[in-house]
């Protein structure tokens, strides 16, 4: 049931984006295993350039694994985070489905049309749209907000400066900590040689007088 | 014990010679009433699992399709929306009775959907003529499926699809009760639907005694097809098989 659901929004998606097929076709009969762990399915292109969830068997040709904490940055549009996201296999394949998967977009207005008509359907997405904005400014505004209050009003927040003020002396710290241990273990060299050296001569002395020891030794007893 | 002449029908074992004739007799009898069964039995899933192996098949517009077994032409239906009137869906079934129903349903619905009576074990057709061939819930009552799967294979295109929509080996907690609706209600509701309990006990004895995914698999491999995947609908009570002539 799961399968045949998420074959049928990913058909859909693709139908609504026609210029996926075409960027797929090439890779028909090929799969591709995607994991954001702990989660991972299969995907399977079909002949006509569309998309499917792969069967039980199946050995795919491509994997794509995305760390869970990579997946807010590329939610958020990081182009950063689309450098880390780990591809072994076949990977032309592995990078035309993630192009797809980055520029697929859901044209709702379009099935809402289907059921209730175009100038509603576009009304209900213009008012989704502005609901979504300024809900979006609303919540900017209350974290500016509570930042502002925490950080002047009631410090409980570190402003930004500070922040970067006590991480510069935390990276100075870590340098004269590591050059003192640097200069510690090179005293302590110099120590141990001179230690040894003086180990050395006392040898040297007993082997070539070693009878005034003997007597030192005795009259200490 | 099945040996070079003998074979199964449901669970007794009969002559290959009789087998084709036995399996006539019962889809003659439930013709008719083929459809309101089906949905009565699969409480009307066995239409989300034809349009789920359509939307597998990955059969595009011009596409050449044959239905094997197509019966009461639900398959050949949704193929011929697909391909579109450049495409060729070719409607087969080994028996007279349920080819007339989808033959007439075609009409009806104004579909340029030819309908042949051949059987899958010799196919009328040239080699490499079909993009996609698709058998659903016709393999189990074959009496050679290697047969019927290489011939398959042979009028494939290189690139083609072989599709088998078929019952398979249910999910090991849900056998008892699967069990139970296939020897006890099943029977029953084919004797208040259909008039026809004997029929119906049958279906569940041949369902049984189809092979089960993965030796389907083989079977397929075996047959000359690659890269076979399988789908299990409804907790592996009807697998979908996928592979490729290459």
């Amino acid at each position: 049931m799961f399968k045949s659901m998420s074959t049928h929004v990913l058909q859909h998606l693709i139908a609504q984006n026609t210029w996926a097929c075409s960027l797929l076709q090439p890779f028909a009969g090929k799969s591709v295993r995607i994991t954001i762990a702990p989660v991972s399915s299969d995907l399977v292109i079909l002949e006509d350039g569309s998309l499917a969830v792969a069967g039980e068997t199946n050995v795919p040709d491509a994997c794509i694994n995305i760390a869970p904490s990579l997946l807010l940055r590329l939610l958020a549009k990081d182009e950063a985070a689309k450098l880390q996201i780990e591809i072994t296999g076949d990977t032309h394949l592995a990078t035309a489905l993630a192009k797809v998967f980055s520029h697929l977009r859901w044209d709702y207005e379009d099935d809402l049309s289907k059921l209730v008509g175009d100038v509603p359907a576009n009304k209900i997405g213009s008012f989704a749209r502005s609901s979504v904005q300024n809900l979006k400014d609303a919540g900017f505004n209350i974290a500016s907000m509570l930042s502002e209050y925490w950080q002047e009003e009631k410090p409980m927040l570190a402003k930004k400066r500070h922040v970067d003020q006590f991480n510069s002396e935390v990276d100075r710290l870590r340098s004269d900590v590591e050059r003192f241990e640097k200069r510690l273990q090179k005293l302590d060299k110099i120590s141990d040689t001179k230690l040894n050296s003086s180990k050395a001569n006392e040898i040297h002395m007993n082997e070539i007088s070693p009878t005034p020891h003997n007597q030192v030794t005795d009259s200490a007893k | 014990m099945t040996t070079e002449q003998n074979t199964h029908f449901g669970f007794k074992t009969v002559a290959e010679t009789e087998k084709a004739k036995k399996v006539a007799e019962v889809f003659h009898s439930v013709a008719n009433k083929y459809d309101l069964m089906n949905d009565v039995m699969s409480a009307g899933l066995h239409r989300s699992w034809k349009r789920f192996a359509v939307s597998i098949s990955g059969v595009s517009p011009g596409d050449k399709v044959l239905d094997i077994a197509g019966g009461s032409g639900d398959l050949s239906k949704l193929f011929a929306q697909k391909v579109g009137p450049e495409g060729q869906v070719i409607l087969t079934d080994i028996n007279a009775s349920m080819l007339g129903v989808g033959r007439d349903r075609m009409l009806d619905a104004g579909l340029n959907v030819p309908a042949m009576q051949c059987d899958a074990e010799k196919l009328p057709f040239p080699d490499q003529y079909f993009d996609c061939v698709i058998v659903a819930f016709g393999l189990r009552n074959m009496t050679h499926k290697d047969k019927a799967l290489a011939e398959m294979q042979r009028v494939l295109k290189v690139g083609g699809r072989l599709l088998v929509l078929e019952f398979s080996k249910v999910w090991q907690p849900l056998s008892k009760a699967y069990d139970v609706y296939s020897f006890k209600l099943l029977p029953l509701m084919g004797k208040l639907l259909a008039k026809d309990a004997d029929s119906y006990q049958y279906l569940a004895e041949s369902i049984r005694m189809h092979p089960d995914q993965e030796t389907l698999k083989q079977m397929m491999v075996d047959a000359g097809l690659s890269k076979v995947d399988y789908y299990n609908l409804a907790a592996g009570v009807v697998a979908l098989h996928k592979g490729y002539k290459t």
